[in-house]
């Protein structure tokens, strides 16, 4: 077996590589690492090898033909993170398995020779970009659910055995296929904490959701990456509150235009007339009741007609139709009101329905001479039946400003509703079984 | 997002101070036009969209 080793090179952009030999199939092995490089996974049998063994014993032998798994990002890329050359030496993947349904996500081992080491992780599309922790996360006395590192809460989000099942590349530890772990994550997006446990020593590391066009961009990476699927537990939501304060902006602007437009509408009362509808006349001459009104002025610019009909009512109904005719163009806008009022009572007791005011806004009329005529109509009957009819001009409507309230809060309204979506998506994936750190050194 | 929301809020308010100005509204009105001047002396010969309509005659 040939041996050769280069010095490490301290510019990690174009380092140079130990030259080995795998002792079970003969295939070249690069070590990247130098001495931090504990095991070495053969890239053509998957055999695992101890580095630190001259001869580089077989640990273990890759047993799963047909089931080896190739990286999204190869063996030797190097790229930049976080302003440094890293290359990726090690590669992995890490089994989980909730109600008998198996998840398996891959991790990827960065190498800087100043900087150390790094971890790409990727499941379903979804990137982090993880380091071992420096310091322990503190618990938080009385509860399991909740930890607090650099001044940051982090939640428990899921508790898990994650089994090593397969390996290539090298590796500052010992590593084989079916190495087990419990595995702890504490999420505050977009950021994880992640607690790994193995007999009684536990490891933290802390990670950062990074989008995988990041990725991409910094290992040069062809294509595109892959498009990830649902949410994950650290993934940044859509950022709300970013989108409610323009709302209560524009909320703001639309008070000041309500008081602008409703200071300067004319607001005007045309006329104001009670007319008598005598029930008592035989049915032919009813059809005749119709009569016009004098002519009047409808002043300013093109604005709306609000035209109200009141009616003093006993159980009876008065229809009242109308025509707001241009006396100069012949123009006519046509329209029918009905009112009525009924009371009495039953088993539930006493009872109305009063509907003896009925409101019109007749839109956009230009200015000119008009005249209404009015046509009323009801059931013959004993008496007389007085209505009121009010017509004024340019009259501010409160429904559109509603509606205008309504339309600016669509898109906040829309944007929290997805939030919520998202958050509840992430947290159905969560589970309460959270570790006692309190013994973690 | 924001920009976005922001031109559209404008847009809103900008349609809002038209259909205040120009007094819109959502009442069924029918237009008609050139009406006879003869109505003004016989308005029974104007016949209404809206005459003799089914009323509600009420009550529980």
């Amino acid at each position: 077996m040939d041996v050769v080793i280069d010095a490490p090179d301290r510019q990690a952009a174009a380092p140079r590589v130990k030259g080995l030999n795998c002792p079970k199939c003969g295939a070249s092995l690069n070590v990247r690492s130098f001495d931090h490089a504990v095991t070495i996974v053969c890239g053509s049998c998957h055999s695992i090898l101890d580095a630190k063994d001259p001869q580089l014993r077989i640990l273990q032998e890759f047993e799963g033909k047909g089931l080896a798994v190739h990286p999204l990002i190869p063996l030797g890329t190097r790229g930049q993170m976080h302003g440094a050359p890293y290359q990726v030496i090690g590669f992995q993947q890490r089994t989980i398995e909730v109600e008998e349904v198996h998840y398996s996500w891959h991790e990827y081992l960065l190498f800087n020779p100043t900087k150390g080491f790094r971890y790409l992780t990727q499941y379903d599309g979804h990137w982090n970009d993880a380091a071992t922790l420096k310091s322990l996360p503190a618990a938080i006395p009385g509860t399991r659910q909740t930890i607090t590192y650099d001044g940051v809460t982090y939640k428990h989000f899921q508790t898990a055995d994650a089994v090593t099942s397969f390996v290539l590349g090298e590796f500052p530890w010992e590593v084989r296929v079916g190495d087990s772990a419990r595995v702890s994550d504490y999420v505050a997006p977009p950021r994880v904490i992640s607690r790994e446990a193995t007999g009684t020593e536990a490891t933290w590391s802390i990670g950062e959701y990074i989008p995988g066009r990041d990725v991409w961009t910094a290992f040069g990476l062809p294509g595109q990456p892959p498009t990830a699927v649902g949410v994950y537990s650290n993934q940044p939501a859509p950022n709300v509150g970013s989108i409610w304060r323009p709302f209560l902006m524009l909320a703001a602007a639309l008070l000041v235009v309500m008081i602008v437009l409703s200071s300067v509408a004319g607001n005007s009362n045309i006329f104001e007339h009670t007319y008598t509808f005598d029930t008592r006349k035989p049915q032919m001459e009813q059809h005749e009741s119709s009569f016009v009104t004098e002519v009047f002025e409808l002043t300013g610019h093109t604005s709306n007609v609000e035209l109200t009909t009141e009616a003093a009512l006993a159980n009876n109904w008065i229809g009242v139709s109308y025509a707001l005719i241009n006396d100069n163009t012949g123009e006519a806008y046509d329209f029918g009101r009905e009112v009525s009022y009924y009371s009495g009572s039953d088993s539930d007791g006493a009872w109305t329905e009063d509907s003896s005011r009925a409101v019109t806004v007749v839109p956009s009329v230009p200015p000119g001479r008009y005249y209404l005529r009015v046509e009323p109509d009801a059931d013959p009957g004993p008496g007389a039946i007085r209505y009121k009819v009010i017509l004024r001009r340019d009259v501010p409507s409160v429904l559109l400003y509603v509606l205008a309230l309504l339309a600016l809060a669509i898109p906040p309204g829309f944007a929290t509703w997805r939030r919520i979506s998202f958050e509840t998506a992430r947290w159905a994936e969560s589970d309460g079984s959270a570790p006692d750190i309190g013994s973690d050194r | 997002m924001g920009r976005i929301y922001l031109g559209y809020g404008l847009f809103v308010l900008g349609l809002l101070g038209a259909a205040e100005y120009r007094g819109w509204s959502f009442d069924s009105v029918s237009q008609r036009k050139d009406v006879p001047r003869s109505v003004r002396d016989n308005p029974g010969s104007y016949r209404s969209v809206y005459g003799g309509y089914h009323h509600y005659t009420g009550g529980k």
